[in-house]
């Protein structure tokens, strides 16, 4: 290799750790955990074994038969160390020694059963009825609510309970409390009708504030090109302003405008109008609200570009058309438009991906509502996975969410590089090499 | 059109840069501004396609006042230095452009643009983008995109600065080719005097925004009516000679010697200072006016030969002479003055 391309590589390694650490580690993780199940139920780490009422029912749904439901929930009296040792606890340990000698690896079907064996002791039988019946509660083996910590725990107990070899598997699953490998999220997501709902709302979300960043962009460079020096660069700071406030503090003011106490409704009850939540009554002040929030700040950077854009259109162009004849729009529109091209397409593809990824403005203002009416696709995989009102996070859901997302975003991205490329095909390279 | 400039005042700012002039250009002339770089041809350029405003002053195309009349409205066609052809457009449609503001017809845009373009030779070129096309190219559409919709006056800033010697040579008979043709009133915008002299019926020079001196390129050649447009036009550069006035003409600066001046020239008083001006044309070996000096350069132009010649004073004359004399560096020579030809102007650098 040459030198020169060492260098290169040199100059590049900054960059590379930085994408790879802030770009590809983050993507792969969640690619990751896009496959699992976890959640808070699940934990990170593996989980056990345990059935429980639901883990029951969810078997009978799965059409296991009864009888093996049967055997789950009523294994059995087994006697056993455990239950001897139990039995000594309570009743002494002559008594357990000699029931431990007769019947250790007995299994009786029924309770009654075994009380008869305890009756049936010859130099230590318990006599109370009431006692007896509690000492053969001692050895009642189910698989009901038991903690199993390893898989070969659990399936000797199945063993034990003599489940069919068949139901074991489905069994198992749905004792496991831990996270499992699954693709099933994708199918789940795509079940959900609320998922529709996040990208119906993303596209309103990317559509409408893209829209209105990239018009009034255009309008303000537009607008203050035509205004003299001074003017121009005091009406280009005042629209900068919202861009290098601090996000939360420039939430707060809005939540503070349109409050039922707040700027709007102090004004409007002047008016006659009763006092309310203007960002938060319908949901179309809830959007109105949102594009506004995130296109007052994006405005700012599309009005940057274009202005220095326009500015370095060469004066005498500008003249040309004007002793051709063409008035402020048809200049506009023939001389300045089409030479604002690639920062028009520029502004578009940065602010897509911007705008599909970013949720931050519309958490802090709405936070998806009202009632889920501005709940965006990166907001929801933020609910499901990090910040979810029931309180189980569903990492594994969310990361699907999120992943889908990065998908969408790299496609877009590749397809308005092709957009740029094109243009490169179009234009020769300015120095040949 | 006739364009009538008077008491013309531009200033950026503070800066005044055109101040108090008037211009009379006669309706299908041609007329060259000509000036050093910065002297404000182009802002006069620019006030009459109304691309600047004129702080005080009027101007009239014919009878009409368009002094507070937008660039739009003025219907006058102009060529840019850098030809302001627009990048994003093909060269049928930068041509076109000033017929589609004016919502001409299709039909009636393919036509005129087909004629223009046939008239400045570019007819093959209407579908290239101005990226593809040479200097001479670029140069010919934004004449045609000027000429297109036929307008009243036809400015030309600098237009043939850009391209190289031949084609400038070329274009300068092109030019002048279709003002004559279309008969429009022209007003180029140059530094160069060659080309000035060359493609105008008068000449306007001008120095720090005032006009010198407005003739026809002859007249301002052999009469002019300062140093200053002495020293401008003529290549090689007219020479001055220092001195005051003394008996029987002018006593040359750190020297003896006087030469005496022809009749139709009124000295001031003795002792005056006062400059002559002798063209290198008139500077030659046969002439009867002889003056002793040593040639201190020698420039081959070809068809021609060019000398400097050092006076015992240390001023130096021009002489420009065809091929063939064996005069060499150091020589010391003996030549002659056309008496009648020497131009002499006073300290201000008037003309007397
Ligand atoms: N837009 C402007 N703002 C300030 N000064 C200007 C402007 N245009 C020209 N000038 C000044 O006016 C003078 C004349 O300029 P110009 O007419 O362009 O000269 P030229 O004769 O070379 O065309 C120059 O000194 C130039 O610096
Ligand atoms: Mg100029």
């Amino acid at each position: 290799m040459q030198r020169s391309s060492w260098l290169g590589l040199a100059f590049l390694s900054p960059a590379l750790i930085v994408v790879l650490l802030f770009f590809m580690v983050p993507v792969v993780l969640t690619g990751f955990f896009a496959f699992t199940n976890m959640s808070t139920a699940t934990g990170v780490k593996g989980g056990e074994y345990v059935l429980n009422a639901s883990g029951l029912r969810a078997l009978a749904d799965a059409g296991l038969p009864a009888k093996t439901l049967d055997q789950i929930e009523g294994a059995g009296y087994r006697v056993d160390a455990r239950g001897l040792e139990a039995l000594a606890a309570d009743f002494g340990q002559p008594i357990a020694d000699e029931f431990g000698k007769l019947h250790t690896g007995e299994v009786f079907a029924k309770r009654r059963d075994v009380e008869r064996a305890l009756k049936g002791l010859r130099s230590n039988p318990i006599r109370k009825t009431r006692d007896r019946k509690a000492a053969a509660e001692l050895f009642k083996r189910s698989m009901m609510n038991e903690r199993f910590p390893t898989l070969p725990a659990f399936e000797a107990a199945l063993e034990e309970a003599k489940i069919p070899e068949a139901d074991r598997p489905l069994i198992t699953k749905v004792a496991y409390t831990g996270w499992v490998w699954t693709a099933e999220n994708f199918g789940f997501l795509f079940s959900l009708e609320s998922t529709w709902q996040y990208a119906k709302n993303t596209g309103i979300y990317v559509v409408f504030t893209l829209s209105f960043n990239v018009l009034f962009g255009l309008f303000l460079a537009i607008a203050t090109f035509y205004l003299p020096a001074g003017q121009a660069s005091t009406f280009r700071a005042i629209w900068f302003l919202p861009r290098i406030l601090p996000p939360v503090l420039y939430i707060v003011m809005w939540r503070w405008f349109t409050w039922d106490t707040g700027f709007i409704s102090t004004v409007l009850s002047g008016f006659g109008v009763a006092p309310k939540n203007w960002m938060l009554d319908t949901e179309f002040h809830a959007w109105t609200t949102i594009v506004l929030i995130n296109g007052f700040v994006g405005a700012s950077m599309g009005m940057i570009v274009f202005s220095s854009a326009i500015r370095a259109i060469p004066s005498s162009m500008l003249y040309a058309s004007e002793v051709d004849g063409a008035n402020r729009l048809q200049q506009i529109w023939h001389i300045i438009l089409p030479q604002l091209r690639w920062p028009i397409l520029f502004i578009t593809s940065y602010q897509t991906m911007s705008l599909l990824t970013s949720f931050e403005y519309i958490y802090l203002a709405t936070d998806g509502g009202p009632g889920g009416a501005t709940e965006v696709w990166a907001l929801a995989a933020f609910h499901t996975a990090l910040n979810n009102y029931g309180g189980n996070l569903q990492y594994g859901l969310g990361a699907t969410y999120a992943l889908l997302l990065v998908v969408i975003g790299l496609l877009a991205s590749l397809a308005y590089l092709r957009l740029f490329n094109f243009r490169n095909l179009l234009i020769k390279p300015r120095i040949e090499g | 059109m006739r364009i009538s400039i008077e008491n013309f005042t531009k200033a950026f700012g503070t800066t005044t840069v055109i101040k108090d002039m008037s211009l009379e250009i006669n309706s299908g002339e041609m007329l060259a501004l000509l000036g050093p770089s910065g002297c404000g041809k182009s802002t006069t350029l620019f006030a009459i396609c109304g691309i600047h405003r004129m702080n005080s002053g009027r101007l009239l195309f014919g009878e009409r006042d368009v002094t507070r009349i937008s660039s739009q409205q003025r219907n006058v066609g102009v060529v840019f230095q850098n030809y302001a052809l627009y990048p994003h457009m093909n060269v049928f449609d930068n041509i076109a452009f000033p017929l589609k503001v004016r919502r001409d017809t299709r039909a009636d845009i393919e036509r005129k643009v087909k004629d223009i373009a046939d008239l400045v030779h570019i007819g093959e070129l209407l579908h290239r983008k101005p990226a593809e096309l040479s200097g001479g190219q670029q140069q010919r559409v934004a004449l045609a995109r000027a000429l297109v919709r036929e307008p009243d006056i036809l400015l030309l800033d600098e237009p043939l600065a850009n391209l190289d010697a031949k084609l400038r040579l070329e274009m300068r008979s092109e030019i002048r080719r279709i003002q004559q043709q279309t008969g429009i009133t022209a007003v180029l915008v140059t530094h160069d005097q060659v080309e000035a002299m060359s493609m105008c019926d008068r000449i306007a020079i001008m120095d720090q925004g005032k006009i010198m001196q407005l003739s026809s390129p002859k007249e301002m050649y052999e009469d002019p009516s300062s140093d200053f447009v002495a020293g401008f036009l003529g290549n090689p550069p007219i020479a001055f000679l220092e001195g005051v006035a003394a008996e029987g003409g002018m006593r040359l600066a750190n020297s003896e010697v006087t030469l005496p001046v022809p009749a139709a020239i009124n000295l001031p008083d003795h002792g005056a200072a006062v400059r002559f001006g002798i063209r290198p044309e008139f500077f030659q070996p046969d002439n009867d006016l002889k003056i002793k000096g040593r040639i201190s350069f020698v420039e081959t132009q070809g068809r021609e030969e060019l000398y400097d010649v050092t006076l015992e004073n240390g001023s130096v004359l021009r002489s420009i002479q065809s091929q063939g004399g064996s005069f060499k560096l150091g020589d010391n020579v003996n030549w002659g003055i056309a008496g009648d030809r020497i131009l002499a102007f006073d300290a201000a650098g008037n003309r007397l």
